[in-house]
């Protein structure tokens, strides 16, 4: 029916025998693909978005993976029925493939140049002098300057966005007619992720790709894609030209999905008191990083800026925003307020004392007042204590509950965050992102703070997930007359938590002011570019 | 709402900590390690009534017999004194278990706390005392273990303390590689801003998560301790004939393996036994200890 397609997948159907049965991981998708077309697949995790593709290609493990039924053609041919040899032929060669985290991909022990050249001698006959000459005359085309000199280099040289410049060219070098970008931005800085974007957008047009573009993004989605999928768990809900989809999505799920970005201003009042002396004022702070060499008594240590005097003051009540890419030093910043990293000069003040040089008792009687509430929730609980045990733990030994009477405010923290108190006894590994992140939360408010400091606690957890954990947090800081330092890279998140935001860069502070003023009329150029850097739908 | 019934299910934890308990029940559950268990749980109990029990006494020769093979009189064979294989068997295992676990013990503390200690706190105080460490790795066992018997005479004590004194180093330095792997994490931090002791950090929240590689260790440690102390005897610290430890059989057999072979195969297979049940009984207690392992 459809000749003039490049890829046609039908019925595709795949399985994960697992030790609780089988799983099924795609459910039925058929979607086809014309040269020269952009699809996107949008979905959370666990949507079996990038499942889908990667059985395509017959990357993945089988068993416990089997893909029970469908066809995949390509010009004509079925993928899946295709043997192992005359596959490897078309990975590489007509289908490329980049994924998300350019740090892993690369091997870290060769030269970009030998990497390269690899891929092309394994693909095309060609001498290894002309392999080298393509391979420079690709990384100029993905916009790498210098491409002659910086060929020779290896990858920790090359910053996480140019490393996906890298990954583009290597993908590209073989001349494929189809490209499946896996999240390619996602590991990325707002801003450098906007301009591989662009990177990709410009290389399709010009060599008439067709892409399949994974995200999780609808914002990126809706900028990337003419056609898209939307996945729930391995069934596609709805697809789609992209237009049509954002203006008139027809399933619940995707209205979901877009309701889930956050476009709005935040939605209550600032609570802040702006009578009182602010509880939290840094002055000045300089955080650096010690790097060691020299002999063990004669230890030389140089530092490197993390923050770079900053100052920034809190009100009784406020959520303050800390905006910065990677690398600005913002959760340097939220680290050293509580004391996980030493400062080297300035000024930390907290509810009128000195938090930088207090003795280790009255350290202790602080930190209370102050809790942090961390980014990757599969980290930041305990692996071998139970839920009970976590929130428990705190209680006790500042002596807020005692034996009778922790297990009604653990209680009461479970209501508190929105979990079943029958969970009590279970592990965190038995527990979805966005619960473990509750778990967190509950931890976070157990001592009942004065100040939290979130680092970037939403970045990690599915969009919809992201919202609910957000109105969480806003419906806690009401509850609790919580004050809090909010750090995130993500502005539209910022925009819909915070009363005021600050804004760093490379340790230093560019700006800061109002929420909805800084939005509106931003200052500084960094600024401009973070807010641009948005996605719109 | 379903307020009774949590509160019901709820009761049974309150006492003491729930890793603990739940481990308990896990490992009961694993027959493999049930049945290791078992199977030490016998030798302990053999080995603490071998006094009552055994066929003959320990010094009892003769002289005449011989080597003799296993017999219904000498069950095990006879060594070439012509003692009883099976009472020496017995009274060995008093020794060795003593030693295997008792020294394993003692490393296993020194060495855990020692690692954790130093992985935590890092710095300087990490580069002392692992140099420490070090200086000790360098000593020649040999020398080291002359030098103590000529100083303090041979005693049992000083048999725990020279093999003390070497298998903990191993054990702190797997330790502190893992906490240092571990200290960076979230959790760690979330216990630091919480205001926790580093003291309560380390024994709730770092050691326990190190138990894996630790346990696995442990179960290799006591069979090489066993073997360790025939080695210690032989240099004259630790015990002396008539008396008798599995190692020093085991040592003793191996220098008449051709013509006496059950001299040689009676206690390996007694010592290749424990072995077996102490690493079923070690991996149960690994997965036991571990929530995410057990649940399926």
């Amino acid at each position: 029916m459809s000749s003039e397609k490049l890829l046609n997948v039908q019925n595709l159907r795949v399985l994960f025998n697992t030790r609780h049965g089988q799983t099924v991981a795609v459910e039925n998708l058929s979607f086809s693909l014309a040269a020269g077309e952009v699809l996107g697949i949008v979905g959370e995790s666990g949507s079996g978005k990038s499942v889908a593709c990667y059985a395509l290609l017959g990357l993945i493990p089988m068993p416990p993976g089997k893909i029970e039924s469908g066809r995949a053609l390509f010009h004509g041919k079925d993928l899946l029925q295709m043997p192992e040899a005359e596959l490897r032929h078309v990975r590489g060669h007509k289908i490329a493939m980049i994924f998300q985290d350019p740090m892993t991909c690369l091997n870290p022990y060769m030269r970009i140049a030998d990497q390269l050249i690899e891929v092309l001698l394994q693909h095309k006959n060609i001498s290894k002098k002309d392999a080298r000459e393509k391979s420079i005359a690709a990384l100029i085309e993905v916009g790498i300057h210098d491409a002659e000199k910086r060929i020779d280099e290896y990858p920790h040289q090359f910053s996480g966005g140019m490393r996906q410049r890298v990954m583009i060219a290597m993908a590209l070098l073989a001349e494929p007619e189809l490209l499946i970008a896996d999240e390619p931005t996602t590991a990325l800085d707002v801003t450098v992720q906007a301009q591989i974007l662009a990177l990709i957008k410009s290389l399709q047009k010009n060599r008439n790709l067709a892409v399949i573009f994974i995200t999780h993004d609808l914002g990126v989605a809706a900028q990337m894609a003419d056609h898209m999928l939307v996945m729930e768990k391995g069934k596609l809900v709805e697809q789609g030209a992209s237009e049509g989809i954002f203006k008139n999505p027809t399933q619940e799920y995707t209205k979901k999905l877009l309701s889930a970005v956050l476009t709005t201003a935040k939605p209550v009042a600032s609570a802040a008191k702006l009578d009182e002396p602010p509880l939290l004022d840094v002055k000045h702070l300089q955080v650096g990083y010690a790097s060691q060499a020299g002999t063990f008594f004669n230890r030389i240590t140089r530092f490197a800026r993390g923050v770079d005097d900053v100052s920034i003051k809190i009100q009784r009540g406020e959520i303050v925003g800390l905006v910065g890419e990677s690398g600005s030093g913002k959760s340097t910043l939220g680290r050293s307020i509580i004391r996980l990293v030493d400062a080297q000069a300035g000024e930390v003040t907290f509810n009128g004392k000195d938090l930088l040089h207090l003795a280790a008792d009255n350290l202790k009687a602080a930190r209370r007042d102050v809790q942090m509430i961390f980014q990757d929730p599969y980290a930041s609980l305990n692996p071998r204590m139970t839920v009970f045990d976590t929130l428990a733990e705190p209680l006790l030994v500042h002596g807020i509950a005692t034996k009778a009477t922790v297990l009604d405010q653990v209680n009461e923290l479970m209501d508190d965050v929105g979990l079943d108190r029958r969970f009590i006894r279970k592990y965190p590994h038995e527990f979805s992102g966005g619960q473990r992140q509750r778990i967190a939360i509950a931890r976070a408010i157990a001592l009942k703070p004065k100040l939290i400091i979130a680092d970037e606690p939403v970045s990690a957890l599915d969009v919809t997930i992201r919202a609910q954990i957000l109105a969480l947090l806003l419906e806690l800081t009401q509850k609790h007359n919580l004050t809090m330092l909010f750090i995130s890279h993500d502005m539209s998140v910022v925009r819909y938590l915070c009363d005021r935001v600050v804004v760093m860069q490379k340790g230093k502070l560019v700006e800061e002011g109002e929420t909805e003023q800084l939005f509106s009329a931003p200052q500084q150029e960094y600024t401009r570019q973070l807010l641009a850097a948005i996605p719109k739908l | 709402m379903s307020n009774i019934s949590t509160e019901n299910s709820l009761q049974k934890f309150e006492k003491g900590t729930s890793l603990t308990r739940d481990a308990i029940a896990r490992l009961f559950k694993n027959k493999m390690a049930m049945a290791g268990l078992f199977v030490l749980l016998f030798m302990v109990a053999i080995s603490l009534f071998t006094p009552w029990i055994a066929p003959y006494s320990y010094e009892e020769q003769n002289l005449d017999l011989g080597a003799s093979a296993p017999s219904a009189a000498h069950w095990l064979g006879t060594d070439t004194l012509g003692r009883d294989q099976l009472t020496r068997i017995m009274y060995g295992s008093r020794i060795s278990l003593m030693v295997g676990f008792i020294a394993t013990a003692v490393a296993l503390t020194i060495g855990v706390l020692w690692g954790a200690i130093a992985g935590y706190l890092g710095g300087r105080v990490d580069a002392v005392m692992m140099r420490i460490v070090d200086a000790l790795y360098a000593l020649p066992f040999t020398i080291f273990i002359i030098l103590l018997t000529v100083i303090f005479g041979s005693s049992m004590l000083l048999l725990f303390l020279a093999i003390g004194a070497v298998e903990w180093l191993t054990m702190a330095r797997i330790v502190r590689g893992q906490v240092i792997s571990i200290k960076r994490q979230e959790f760690v931090e979330a216990a630091v801003s919480m205001g926790l002791s580093p003291w309560r950090i380390i024994s709730r929240h770092l050691i326990p998560n190190v138990l894996g590689p630790v346990i696995v260790y442990t179960t290799l440690t006591i069979p090489s301790v066993i073997l360790l102390e025939s080695f210690l005897s032989f240099l004259g610290l630790g015990i002396q004939p008539p008396a008798s430890s599995w190692g020093s059989l085991i040592s003793g057999g191996v220098e008449t393996m051709e013509e006496y072979p059950w001299l040689l195969i009676f206690p390996g297979l007694v010592l290749t036994v424990t072995l077996f049940s102490l690493n079923f009984l070690g991996d149960g207690l690994r997965d036991a200890l571990d929530p995410r392992a057990s649940k399926d």
